[in-house]
């Protein structure tokens, strides 16, 4: 509940707002048969997102510092796992399915906690696997399996 | 046909075989959701509609919907049972509907009467749920008829008023709720214009050209939300689980929570119909109840029967009761109903008033399935609770990275799309920081969802007025719902001027 966030959120809904309104006056103002446009609603809807950032900026003056206590967050585990999502999604098209999701899980199991790898590695090989096998053998979805290089 | 012709076919549809096993699926996974802490209704059911969409895909589009609806209302009244588990065994809630069982569920099982309390919580939660699927039956053909006179105008305050009293009710700022609403209708507003066929906001990228994705921002901002938070803010378990020894609730135990379940069945329903209220505020409310008219108030607190039975009757017959305006009207008046409407509309099947005509083997198979759903909660939760209380020892070192892994899988067997997974993981970030400053993210989910309709609906009115705005003030419905929807945005605010306060509703 930090105020800065607020007035920096405040700025940034007033400035998608404001973006909402220039671009839906750049859209066809009407269509075929009727008056109303596709402009109207999101036109309107940029307005009454500004009018609200404003009043929300305006509100962080009123609310007095709460004194706000500083809680310690888990910053290296998250940047890990979230860095470890990133790749897995960028490589989970070109390295496929079974590969990137073991890999991804095996990382972030050692990461949360690290005991038992080799539970682990048990429980991400067991769940990969799984998963391409019955999503693509028994329900015959499309999902990228291996490497792109081995098809 | 006749109602109960509609729900004897109802049950033939809920009776083959593998809408059974989807409704036990759906139960078992909801009571796992609603005891494990972290993941709440909203993220369980949106981290399934991929999931069961994969499972349904080879059966045809209505059967497919049916199925699938099935399962996930049974994730959604699943996880009001499992709630209950943990609040009284742990004094941890599994969701925030199941905060007030704490107070006295807890002090019972530190009494040794952990099992009477869980048995008399399933009871409770079960005579909740059938009252209001039995109120659900009598009230869904008056309504839908009543709501088919409706036209566009209509339609459009309806859904302003749906919005309102959600954002009126949701979190702690109503600026902050209202942005969030907002957000979600620009959202939805990306992509190609359905009436005039124009582009919009698309800057030319083809993958925006069909819409954000409900689905990939609903389990972002939800599921991984919450999976980011739990990593955050890691906090140390503490605390043993209580024992459970005597399932079996004395003669006395039973008497004395006769009065609150049924009490609580039917605030909990009414409050549930309401828009925006949803379980958490039924519980509390029906807590408060009980506390004021009982002969001695000060037994509360202390690990009364009553002080349990009351809240989880309550958070289950509002679950049921939160159906009645998404079947019956098509307005979702909570964030879980708004993720199952998206989920319906995912299979082409509209909610609203012609749903029980165009859909009825939709409609009354999941309201069939219900019956039964409640039936096998019931039965799961008081025999197997114990298995269930082993759940809570699932070590979060697993399940975290096991939840992202499910979301983005789940999204991509459906978009199978990168961008979109790049979308969700953005979500998930803006879900952790939206939720720690207070905006919630309920309205944000159901101004996307009905984005579109509202906006039809908008046009449609306009330009059948020929453009003319007055339209919406001088058809009298129409009236009386915009004037219901600024009081409900005006009163909280005049009331809280005054020092007044305003009870808020933490869940969606």
């Amino acid at each position: 509940m930090s105020i800065k966030f607020d007035r920096v959120a405040a700025v940034l809904f007033l400035a998608v707002g404001i973006l909402f309104i220039v671009g839906s006056k750049q859209l066809a103002s009407s269509s075929y048969g009727s008056k109303v446009g596709p402009d109207i609603f999101p036109f309107f809807l940029g307005i009454i997102l500004a009018v609200l950032s404003i009043r929300l900026f305006y509100e962080t003056f009123s609310v007095k510092g709460h004194g706000s206590k500083k809680e310690k967050l888990q910053y290296k585990p998250f940047l890990i796992i979230f860095a470890a999502t990133f790749l897995y999604i960028l490589t989970l098209e070109t390295i496929g399915y079974v590969i990137t999701t073991f890999l991804f899980l095996f990382v972030c199991f050692q990461t949360m906690e690290r005991t038992k790898w080799i539970s682990s590695l048990i429980i991400s090989a067991a769940f990969s696997g799984l998963v391409y096998f019955l999503f693509v053998e028994i329900l015959k979805g499309t999902l990228p399996g291996w490497p792109v290089w081995f098809s | 046909m006749s109602t109960i012709e509609y729900l004897i076919h109802g049950f033939g549809t809920a009776f083959i075989w593998y809408n059974l096993l989807f409704a036990f699926v759906g139960v078992l996974i909801g009571t796992a959701v609603g005891v494990l802490p972290g993941i709440g209704p909203m993220s369980g059911v949106a981290l399934l509609i991929p999931v069961t969409a994969s499972i349904t895909g080879g059966l045809p589009p209505e059967t497919a919907a049916t199925s699938a609806i099935i399962l996930l209302a049974g994730v959604y009244y699943g996880a009001m049972y499992g709630g209950s588990t943990t609040s009284i065994l742990l004094n941890t809630p599994g969701e925030s509907s199941s905060v007030v069982t704490t107070l006295d569920g807890y002090q019972m099982a530190k009494k040794g009467r952990a099992g009477s309390a869980l048995s008399i919580a399933a009871i409770g939660s079960f005579v909740g749920g059938i009252v209001t699927l039995i109120a659900l039956i009598a009230l869904a053909e008056p309504l839908s008829n009543v709501a088919l006179k409706f036209g566009p105008a209509e339609y459009f305050s309806l859904m302003l008023l749906g919005l309102a009293a959600v954002s009126g009710l949701a979190g702690k700022s109503v600026t902050k709720a209202l942005i969030m609403t907002v957000c979600g209708l620009l959202l939805g507003t990306i992509g190609i214009d359905s009436v005039s066929g124009i582009a919009r906001f698309t800057f030319n990228i083809p993958w925006l050209y069909q819409g954000i994705e409900f689905l990939t921002i609903a389990v972002g901002l939800f599921a991984l939300g919450e999976v980011f938070k739990t990593i955050l803010e890691k906090e140390e378990e503490e605390g043993g689980i209580a024992k459970i020894n005597n399932m079996i609730p004395s003669k006395e135990e039973m008497k004395e929570s006769a009065g609150p379940i049924a009490r609580g069945s039917i605030l909990g329903f009414f409050v549930g119909i309401l828009p925006g209220a949803g379980a958490t505020l039924a519980s509390f409310f029906s807590y408060l109840l009980e506390k004021r008219i009982s002969k001695n108030p000060s037994k509360f607190g202390t690990g009364t029967i009553a002080g349990v039975a009351a809240p989880e009757t309550a958070n289950n017959a509002a679950s049921g009761g939160a159906m009645i305006p998404l079947l019956t009207l098509g307005i979702p008046g909570s964030g879980t109903t708004a993720i199952l409407m998206g989920a319906l509309m995912m299979y082409n099947v509209q909610p609203g008033p012609l749903l029980f005509e165009d859909h009825p083997q939709v409609a009354w198979g999941l309201i069939a399935s219900m019956f039964i759903g409640n039936l096998m909660l019931l039965i799961l939760n008081l025999p197997l609770v114990k298995v269930f209380a082993k759940i809570i020892e699932t070590p979060k070192k697993y399940l975290i990275p096991l939840i992202i892994a499910i979301s983005i899988f789940g999204v991509y067997a459906v978009q199978v799309s990168t961008n979109d997974l790049l979308l969700l993981l953005g979500c998930g970030v803006l879900g952790y920081f939206l939720s720690k400053n207070d905006y919630p993210i309920a309205p944000l989910v159901l101004g996307l969802v009905l984005g579109p309709m509202i906006e039809n609906n908008m046009r449609r009115a306009l330009t059948i007025s020929n453009g003319d705005y007055t339209i919406f003030f001088t058809r009298p419905i129409s009236l009386a719902f915009l004037i219901v929807t600024v009081l409900w945005l005006v009163i909280p605010v005049l009331l809280k001027a005054k020092g007044r306060k305003v009870v808020i509703n933490v869940e969606g």
